[in-house]
């Protein structure tokens, strides 16, 4: 008996758990929830999931109640009743066929709807960006603005956007739960996706993830969104357009080589120009969106005196670091005459971004150090080269006797941190 | 087999050899292979189930470093490649051999050779794609092997380096012999099904777990050329360079996605069928009943396997297909639940009016229909591919598919193991540990896969090593590893069981559980010629008519009741010599063929690194192969 009561009891507590839980999925604890009404792409997906969850809750409780009635009327017992030899009811049958074929009708046809409604034109006056999938980071760009940013997208409220999606190499999925259905990158294929963040969002932080298997960091393959009031978002992307600011104070020493001697000269020159732009404030972050923060442990087995971060030089971080360092070879920062490689994320206002290395980790001066130290230590598969001297490169299996020492890695962050 | 020449002495001599390590290898009965199927399946079943184990460790809070990103892939990968290829269909075809031809009234399959040749591939392939896990060099590209990410310029050499790596290697020629073995198995099967029923056994009059057995061989047919085509454009691009799916050279990945899936997907069917099969004997058998709509479960088999070849794409609803495609495919995927749907109410049906006995195999044939039912509500919620974007690629779909193989295979496999351990071995497997694996498995699956739902919804992506605190995905994660530790618990209680029940269980009669179908009117076990004298069948419970006849009252008087002359129970152990039954010559040759075959793979695999080499062990395998096959088919079959 009391076999039968567990039998009994196991599908009303699923039910109960499911409705439970449902009801909570608007609760802040649930911060990447695909229950929301944040754009009107998912107000659609949520109102045809109301309405399967709403019919599939039916015909669970249909078929759970039958057999557990069945098995408790039905069960072997003295004085019971006899077996009766039926082999077949045709109406019956016919019954159950019909029946849920009606229910499918009703299913299907908002489906078809909502394919169509969903996968039609942008509206006109969308905003386009560019979603370029790398192994594994994201590279954002906005043709329209001139903007080339990696990791973190800024999105107006209340405007339509528009993403071409695209890979530079494996399979990656453009997936942000909050707002709406996710969309793959194919190889050789461009693919689209648009929603609109509603209006009446306040500026808001989000998680985006890469929903498609990609290889060794397919899980550390995570980007952030921003959607902003329009005014933040028109001061962010000016800023993001123009050219690197090299706000570090300190005039510069005789710089090393000549190309050096350009940038600091042109950053010195736009100190003028526009100050920084609307960059999501930190502040909030932490207060509000705790959840967009990266918590992720560095790894054991990696050492850095942080101390030397204080006196880095930005000048000779740019010089013998960023230029004869080698990092000129994959990354671009606009304004570097030669720094326009597409290999690595863009570097050009990386200190204005909250997180790096595809949103693993945070955007601060030991993480950064520890990160150009040893890159395929802290993010497994990474292809940035181990640049730390003596540092073990974990993919080459060898250890790094060239590469630079902590002294000139603070000196690269303390370049790249000035990169407002 | 009657049919071929008599037996020379020397012939019958041969197949009374019955025990020592020589009696298996070139073993050619069928219940003997069945008996091999089990055992290895299981052991396979056991190493899939220490990947998941591994995998719920890594997955038990956020941030662990239980083990790396690498190893993690590599888990994932074969985890799912185990249960799919190793554990799930072996275990299927554990019963399609020793229950097939005892079903129908046959006294082997209609190629016992061929019935071998594909243990053997099996078990080769099968060692082939696993021992690289012991070298952390197992497939790590998914269980799907998406191109790119499984061709050479992702996977071909260790990144930044120029050293080769083997892994996804191992999956595709793994994957190719595997493909034989089912191949080899699923013609044998329709052969013996055709052609070697008794007198009288219509194939109306068919038991349901061969009815589904066999339309299960029709999907392997159709669905196993697809996949091998798609492997073999791989392992070219792999070996010698070639562009199917080299996207330097132009090559649209999606050409790889289609071909995986019109295989991957009947494949679901190929795992569920014969599940659904097993609890179509068991139900009747518990409930002293007919199965309810007998006709409509066998066309609803046929149909939900013809339907299975039209709904691949829905697992591509977020490539970019277009509206239409996504249109067409989303409807008939819904399409599919209304066969599947009369299949569940016909089993409930089949209990209604019964007196239900509560044995094991009865509550594994329960849970499946009540775990099954959650597995396809889900599966029509992904069925609409709006909700599916925001489902695909997240726990949600997880624990869907978990609801259906392991809810509804797993459970129907287990109902079978019990059902037929004591048909297999003569002995009961003990009921009380039953019991306590049946609760433990139950619960444990629940708490394992129901909270993947949530964390699925709450936009947790899938083959993902680590996540992030914070989330929302702690809770859902830690019960779901705390599920996992319980169906460990649980996997030990079947196994002592089932090892201990072999010496020690209680004595089973021929007829144990008074079921209807002909496999339970003779000896347990049963002796290697199965039937002294073959049947003739007058109705689809032959032997409720005859020891019940009230069970099976049949109002429309189309059913003969059989003579009961041919179905009383064999009581003196005889011979296959002493009654003059021809038996197949047992023979090491499949064994030898079956080398050969995954030898030339061996060498075709070192023949990246080493192309002499290589070519030197692949031809040898190729010799190999020729020279069984010809020794094979020269010599005569008894």
């Amino acid at each position: 008996m009391l076999k039968l009561r567990l039998r009994q009891a196991a599908p009303v507590a699923l039910v109960a758990m499911l409705l439970l839980t449902l009801s909570a999925c608007g609760l802040t604890e649930y911060p990447n929830t695909t229950f929301h009404h944040n754009t009107e792409f998912n107000s659609a997906v949520d109102a045809l999931f109301d309405r399967l969850v709403f019919w599939g809750t039916i015909v669970f409780v249909v078929v759970e109640v039958a057999l557990v009635v069945t098995i408790i009327k039905f069960r072997k017992r003295p004085g019971g009743p006899a077996a009766k030899p039926i082999h077949g009811n045709a109406a019956l049958e016919i019954t159950w066929t019909v029946i849920p074929a009606l229910i499918l009708v009703l299913i299907a046809i908002p489906t078809v709807k909502t394919i169509f409604e969903t996968q039609a034109e942008a509206p006109a006056g969308a905003i386009k960006v560019e979603v370029i999938g790398h192994q594994w980071w994201w590279e954002f760009r906005y043709p329209e603005l001139g903007v080339v940013t990696a990791n973190e997208l800024y999105l107006p409220v209340g405007r339509t956007a528009a993403f071409e999606l695209k890979t530079k190499d494996v399979l990656h999925s453009f997936w942000i739960p909050q707002m709406g259905g996710k969309r793959d990158l194919i190889t050789n294929k461009t693919n689209h996706l648009w929603f609109t963040p509603s209006a009446d969002l306040p500026s808001s932080a989000w998680n985006g993830f890469c929903a498609e298997y990609c290889g060794s960091s397919h899980a550390n393959m995570k980007f952030r969104l921003y959607t902003v009031q329009p005014d933040e978002f028109e001061s962010w992307a000016r800023h993001q357009a123009s050219p690197a600011v090299f706000s570090a104070t300190p005039a510069p020493a005789t710089p090393v080589i000549p190309a050096a001697q350009v940038t600091v000269a042109d950053s010195a020159a736009s100190v003028a120009a526009p100050t920084a732009g609307y960059a999501f404030p930190k502040d909030r972050l932490e207060a509000e969106f705790p959840h967009v923060i990266p918590q992720t442990p560095i790894p054991a087995g990696i050492t850095f005196d942080d101390a030397l971060l204080a006196g880095g030089d930005p000048v000779k971080g740019a010089t013998e670091g960023f230029l004869l360092g080698g990092c000129i070879g994959c990354h671009a920062i606009s304004g570097v005459p030669g720094a326009v490689s597409e290999i690595g994320p863009n570097l050009t206002h990386l200190a204005s971004r909250h997180t790096i290395a595809g949103g693993l980790y945070r955007n601060d001066a030991p993480t950064l150090a520890r990160w150009i130290k040893n890159a395929r230590h802290l993010k497994p598969g990474s292809i940035m080269n181990t640049i730390g001297k003596g540092e073990y490169d974990p993919i080459l299996k060898t250890t790094n006797t060239m590469g630079l020492d902590d002294r000139q890695i603070a000196d690269v962050v303390a370049y790249l941190m000035a990169l407002k | 087999m009657a049919t071929l020449a008599t037996p020379t002495p020397a012939a019958v001599a041969g197949s009374d050899a019955k025990s020592g390590l020589w009696s298996w290898l070139a073993t050619t009965d069928h219940k003997r292979i069945g008996t091999l199927y089990l055992w290895t399946a299981l052991a396979f079943f056991l190493i899939g189930g220490l990947e998941a184990v591994m995998i719920r460790t890594q997955l038990a809070r956020p941030n662990m470093g239980f083990v790396s990103a690498e190893t993690y892939n590599q888990l994932f990968t074969m985890h799912g490649t185990t249960m799919v290829f190793l554990a799930v269909m072996p275990l299927s075809a554990a019963f399609f051999n020793f229950l097939i031809p005892l079903q129908i009234g046959a006294r082997d399959v209609a190629f016992p050779r061929l019935n071998a040749f594909s243990y053997w591939v099996y078990l080769f392939g099968g060692i082939l794609i696993t021992l690289p896990i012991l070298f952390q060099a197992a497939p790590d590209g998914g269980w799907f092997g998406y191109a790119p990410l499984s061709t050479p310029a992702y996977s071909g050499v260790a990144p930044g380096s120029s050293e080769l790596k083997m892994n996804m290697d191992f999956w595709v020629a793994g994957l190719q012999v595997l493909g034989v073995s089912s191949l080899a198995a699923a013609f044998n099967f329709i052969t013996t099904i055709i052609n070697m029923r008794a007198p009288g056994m219509t194939l109306m009059r068919m038991p349901m777990f061969t009815w589904m057995s066999f339309v299960v061989q029709f999907l392997l047919i159709l669905a196993f050329p697809p996949i091998t085509v798609a492997l073999v454009f791989l392992m070219m691009d792999r070996v010698f360079g070639t562009t199917f799916y080299q996207v330097a050279a132009g090559a649209d990945p999606l050409l790889w996605q289609h071909l995986f899936w019109v295989f991957g997907h009947p494949e679901v069917y190929i795992l569920i069928l014969p599940a659904f099969g097993l609890v179509s004997e068991v139900l009747p058998t518990f409930s002293k009943k007919p199965l309810f709509g007998y006709n409509v479960m066998v066309y609803s088999g046929i149909m939900i396997g013809f339907l299975g070849f039209g709904v691949w794409a829905h697992h591509m609803f977020s490539v970019g297909m277009g509206a239409v495609a996504d249109s067409i495919f989303s409807l008939m995927t819904m399409l599919i639940a209304i066969p599947t749907g009369v299949k569940i109410f016909n089993w409930i049906a089949t209990m209604w009016s019964g007196e239900i006995r509560f044995t094991v195999p009865m509550k594994f044939a329960i849970a499946l229909i009540a775990m099954f039912t959650i597995g396809g509500i889900s599966g029509v919620m992904h069925s609409s591919p709006p909700a599916d974007l925001q489902q695909t690629d997240t726990y949600f779909v997880v624990a869907h598919f978990h609801y259906v193989l392991f809810g509804g295979s797993i459970m129907g496999i287990f109902a079978g193991i019990y059902f037929y351990y004591p048909k297999i071995t003569g002995r009961f497997l003990d009921e009380r540990l039953g019991n306590a694996h049946f609760w433990l498995n139950f619960i444990g699956m629940n708490l394992t896969f129901f909270p993947m739902h949530f964390s699925g919804l709450l936009g947790m992506p899938r083959r993902i090593y680590t996540y992030d605190a914070g989330q929302g995905w702690d809770l859902f994660n830690l019960l779901a590893t705390y599920g996992t530790y319980l169906l460990v618990v649980a996997t030990a209680v079947f196994v002592w069981n089932f090892v201990r029940s072999r010496t020690r269980g209680a004595v089973a009669g021929g007829d144990p559980w008074h079921a209807a179908t002909l496999e339970w009117s003779i000896p347990s076990p049963p002796p290697e010629y199965n039937f002294a004298k073959i049947p003739t069948i007058g109705s689809r419970y032959p032997l409720w008519d005859l020891k019940e006849p009230t069970w099976n009252a049949d109002p429309s008087g189309h059913a003969v009741p059989s003579d009961p002359s041919d179905l009383q129970e064999e009581t003196a152990s005889h011979t296959a010599k002493a009654l003059g039954i021809p038996m197949p010559y047992p023979t090491a040759k499949p064994l030898f063929t079956a080398i050969g075959l995954v030898v030339m793979f061996g060498g075709l695999l070192l023949f990246r690194d080493h192309h002499a080499v290589g070519l030197a062990i692949l031809l040898t395998g190729a010799a190999m192969l020729i020279g069984g096959l010809y020794a094979w088919l020269t010599s005569p079959l008894e």
